[in-house]
């Protein structure tokens, strides 16, 4: 993506996700920060829980490789500039309320005459349009609406948010996805687009069969599982802490092998018509088994006799993996004020390699765009800062 | 002359290998988005989706008509062919030849050991675009574990950030990997389609399912690198938010998540509940004391919304500007508010059933089009049409194609199980 022009525009979590992958492909990616910054420099987490916004982990993972200018759009002088680096840009990535843009005459509606070219991609939880557009939301509430939340947990208590933020993280990687698809459609069409990604409707794709089975049947599938969906295909406690294995028929006999139990390898369970009825028991011998042996001794196994096995896995295994150092899936960074970093580096490996350079600082690239690369002389910038603008 | 319904893949061509759900949902963006996307399976090598959750009745064509199969292969063609055998892998050679994408989710040693090696693949196209969508990678120790999307989300560290709060892991209700590696692996092939158009060159993508999903945990690298801190589990709970929880609702597991974020939506909440004395209590005078106070201040809503269904609920804390989702059951989600007005749902027709709703574009658009145009293919429905009109291979060699079961008609012997 190297000589792509992105101006993100985005806060919090999804679009600066999208753009911080557009960065690590090459492109030039200059974040536009209202003066106090992004959200997520006010979402930790910070060395020694000492909140600073130079430091937090939120934004030093999801800006990495893109250049930082403050600009304040509610200021005509931050239009100005906005509108300037948008005009030449191939992509600007936005996750305002929707008609934010439009109100400061920086909408798609600006955007296509100015750029016919330019795709414009607005992250947000419900979309531009409909009776959700404005409604407030957290992770937990777009977790809710998505229909994700209804399917994870115990089946017997409360049903259960998923770790960190993946509604939002979620909406990011569809952006990114989307982003691309869009851009090759303007190289080889000639045409840009105006993508408008809701994370409910993204996260609601991503359901299984739980909707289109009561859509096209006419009756709820199930609901919670929590984690057994099937004596085989579930997590259970080890000795060193939790281990899964999810068998579909054709694997289960090597997975019985794996176990050395006989009854096992013999019906009722060897026998997939014969096995669900006799689930509780399997399930005991299972919690046996399990719990016996190490996380490691039981990925060992799978590996050995090929079924689908692993065990869960914190970031601390992920930091000492060997796979990940095997693939250099983490980079590390010993940051001069946040420390020693390591995060996740790439989503593929190929030819292009990814860039892996740092977040900037807080408005760190204001003059080297404005004077450099803007034409503003040296002493507009002071009173640019004063008018707020930057 | 391009306009706004020219879609961004259309005049594109995928070579989709793919099965069960990650793949196949990667294959399925770019068919939606405009690519001629060919799925191609051997007659004893079928895609185990359509046995997995059949539909309710086993009917003559019950591998063409579940949900599951439907939902994913949408707007793709089928093309059935055993690339085991020298005629079927040769012909397979000719449509990679007008192909510009290969996408495959085998493990790692699948495609080398049917002889459809990288080299072999670029021999048909040079400039072809190879995605490789393993669990693990196709590198490294681990790269041979076999890994649904289940135990991707264990192996890639999100597992071991959900939870309630007594220790115990949890997996999503989805196999989380499967359509997360998926929009992946959309992308990786279609950033390969950039960097051909840009440079002339194909690109070949080594995709691993598990480090997707790992980077959608970054915060939690943040923590362990600078503390040596691992997240806790926090259930429905937040680091400062509070009251932030699911709440039961009238009727049997039924439930509403809330959350307030600051001090406006707290008077927000308070007057969607009508102003109960017990708000008004020191408990709840800013956010830290609200944090602190959050057991008892759970259990006085959780008295409020017990009383009420979810959708009162919903409707009181809309009124008043606060987050809140009910939390909604896939009969709910169809009939969704939000997604209803936005024109979600799509209809789609398979052989078994009256057409039913799924969801359509997934990335809304400036194309106001409908976004499926054919349902899922039959088993090998469009073998003829691929091998006459794209394959050069004669009407009259068909029949021996099918005695020599190259190809095939309806997948041989695929058994009626439903892994549940």
């Amino acid at each position: 993506m190297a000589g792509v022009r992105v101006i993100d525009l985005s806060q919090g979590i999804s679009g600066p996700y999208a753009a911080k992958w557009l960065a690590g492909l090459g492109a030039d990616v200059i974040k536009l920060e209202p003066p106090a910054g992004d959200v997520s420099r006010a979402a930790g987490p910070w060395p020694n829980a000492e909140p600073h916004p130079e430091t937090s982990g939120l934004y030093l993972y999801l800006n990495t490789n893109k250049r930082s200018l403050t600009c304040n759009l509610d200021t005509s002088d931050g239009r100005a500039i906005a509108g300037q680096l948008c005009a030449a840009a191939d992509i600007v990535i936005e996750s305002n309320p929707a008609g934010y843009l439009d109100e400061r005459g920086l909408g798609y509606d600006w955007l296509r005459q100015a750029k016919p070219a330019a795709v414009m991609v607005s992250v947000t939880p419900f979309g531009q349009t409909g009776p959700y557009a404005h409604l407030p939301s957290t992770e937990i509430t777009l977790y809710a609406l998505s229909g994700q939340m209804g399917v994870t947990g115990d089946p017997n208590r409360e049903p259960l948010k998923n770790g960190g933020s993946q509604p939002s993280y979620q909406a990011g990687l569809h952006a990114f996805a989307a982003t691309q698809t869009a851009y090759l459609g303007a190289l080889r069409h000639g045409l840009g687009t105006h993508l408008d990604i809701s994370a409910q409707e993204t996260f609601a794709s991503m359901l299984e069969y739980f909707a289109s089975y009561t859509a096209q049947n006419g009756e709820e599938y199930r609901a919670r599982m929590g984690n057994m969906v099937s004596a085989v295909w579930g997590i259970y406690p080890c000795l060193d802490g939790y281990a899964g294995m999810c068998i579909l028929p054709r694997n289960y006999d090597r997975m019985a092998a794996a176990t050395g139990i006989p009854e096992l390898q013999q019906p009722p369970f060897n026998d997939p018509h014969q096995r669900l009825e006799h689930d509780d028991t399997l399930q005991a011998i299972l919690y046996g088994w399990f719990a016996g042996k190490t996380r490691k001794q039981l990925h060992a196994a799978a590996l050995e006799f090929g079924f689908p096995g692993g065990y869960v896995a914190t970031v601390e295994d992920l930091v000492a993996s060997d796979q990940n150092a095997h693939r250099d899936f983490l980079q590390h960074d010993d940051h001069p004020l946040a420390g020693p970093l390591d995060f996740p580096a790439h989503l593929w490996r190929a030819e292009h390699g990814w860039d892996r350079g740092r977040a900037p600082l807080l408005g760190q690239h204001n003059h080297e765009i404005l004077v450099g690369e803007l034409g503003y002389d040296p002493d507009d910038l002071a009173r640019l800062r004063e008018l707020d603008a930057i | 002359m391009a306009d706004y319904a020219t879609k961004p893949l259309d005049g594109i061509r995928v070579a989709d290998l793919t099965m069960m759900w990650a793949g196949p949902y990667a294959a399925k963006l770019l068919a939606d988005y405009g690519a001629d996307v060919v799925k191609i399976e051997a007659p004893k090598q079928w895609d185990n989706i359509r046995t997995l959750f059949p539909p309710d009745q086993i009917t003559e064509q019950w591998f063409n008509s579940g949900a599951y199969f439907q939902e994913f292969s949408r707007n793709k063609r089928g093309l059935s062919l055993d690339l085991k055998q020298p005629r079927g892998k040769e012909l397979l050679g000719r449509l990679i030849a007008q192909s510009d994408v290969v996408i495959e989710n085998y493990r790692t040693e699948v495609m080398d050991s049917l002889g459809l090696t990288e080299e072999w693949l670029r021999a048909q196209r040079p400039d072809l675009v190879i995605v490789s969508m393993a669990g693990f990678g196709k590198t490294g120790p681990e790269s041979l574990s076999m890994g649904y999307g289940p135990i991707i989300e264990q192996m890639s560290g999100l597992a071991s950030l959900s939870g309630y709060g007594d220790g115990i892991p949890f997996k999503s209700g989805i196999s989380y990997g499967d359509p997360i590696a998926g929009i992946a692996a959309a992308a990786a092939a279609v950033t390969g389609l950039i960097r051909r158009h840009r440079t002339g060159q194909g690109m070949t993508v080594d995709l691993s399912q598990r480090e997707i999903v790992t980077s959608l945990i970054g915060e939690a690298f943040a923590l362990w690198s600078m503390n040596q801190r691992l997240q806790p589990h926090l259930g429905n709970r937040h680091e400062w938010m509070a009251p932030h929880n699911a709440y039961p609702c009238r009727g049997e597991d039924q439930w509403v998540a809330i959350s307030v974020a600051n001090d406006a939506q707290w008077a927000g909440l308070v007057a969607a509940m009508d102003d109960p004395a017990w708000a008004a209590d020191e408990a709840s005078a800013d956010q830290a004391s609200r944090w602190a106070h959050r057991d008892d201040l759970d259990e006085r809503i959780a008295a409020w919304t017990q009383a009420r269904t979810k959708e009162d609920v919903f409707a009181a804390c809309r009124a008043h500007d606060v987050p809140c989702g009910p939390v909604w059951n896939s009969t709910d989600l169809l009939a969704d508010e939000q997604l209803n007005a936005r024109g979600y749902y799509e209809p789609i027709k398979d052989p078994d059933h009256a057409a039913w709703m799924t969801h359509g574009w997934v990335w809304r658009w400036t194309n106001s089009g409908p976004c499926i145009l054919a349902a899922a293919p039959n088993f090998g429905q469009h073998t003829r049409e691929i091998l006459t009109e794209l394959l050069g291979v004669d009407e009259s060699e068909l029949p021996a194609l099918a005695q020599a079961g190259i190809i095939a008609d309806a997948p041989v012997d695929p058994p009626i199980v439903s892994v549940l």
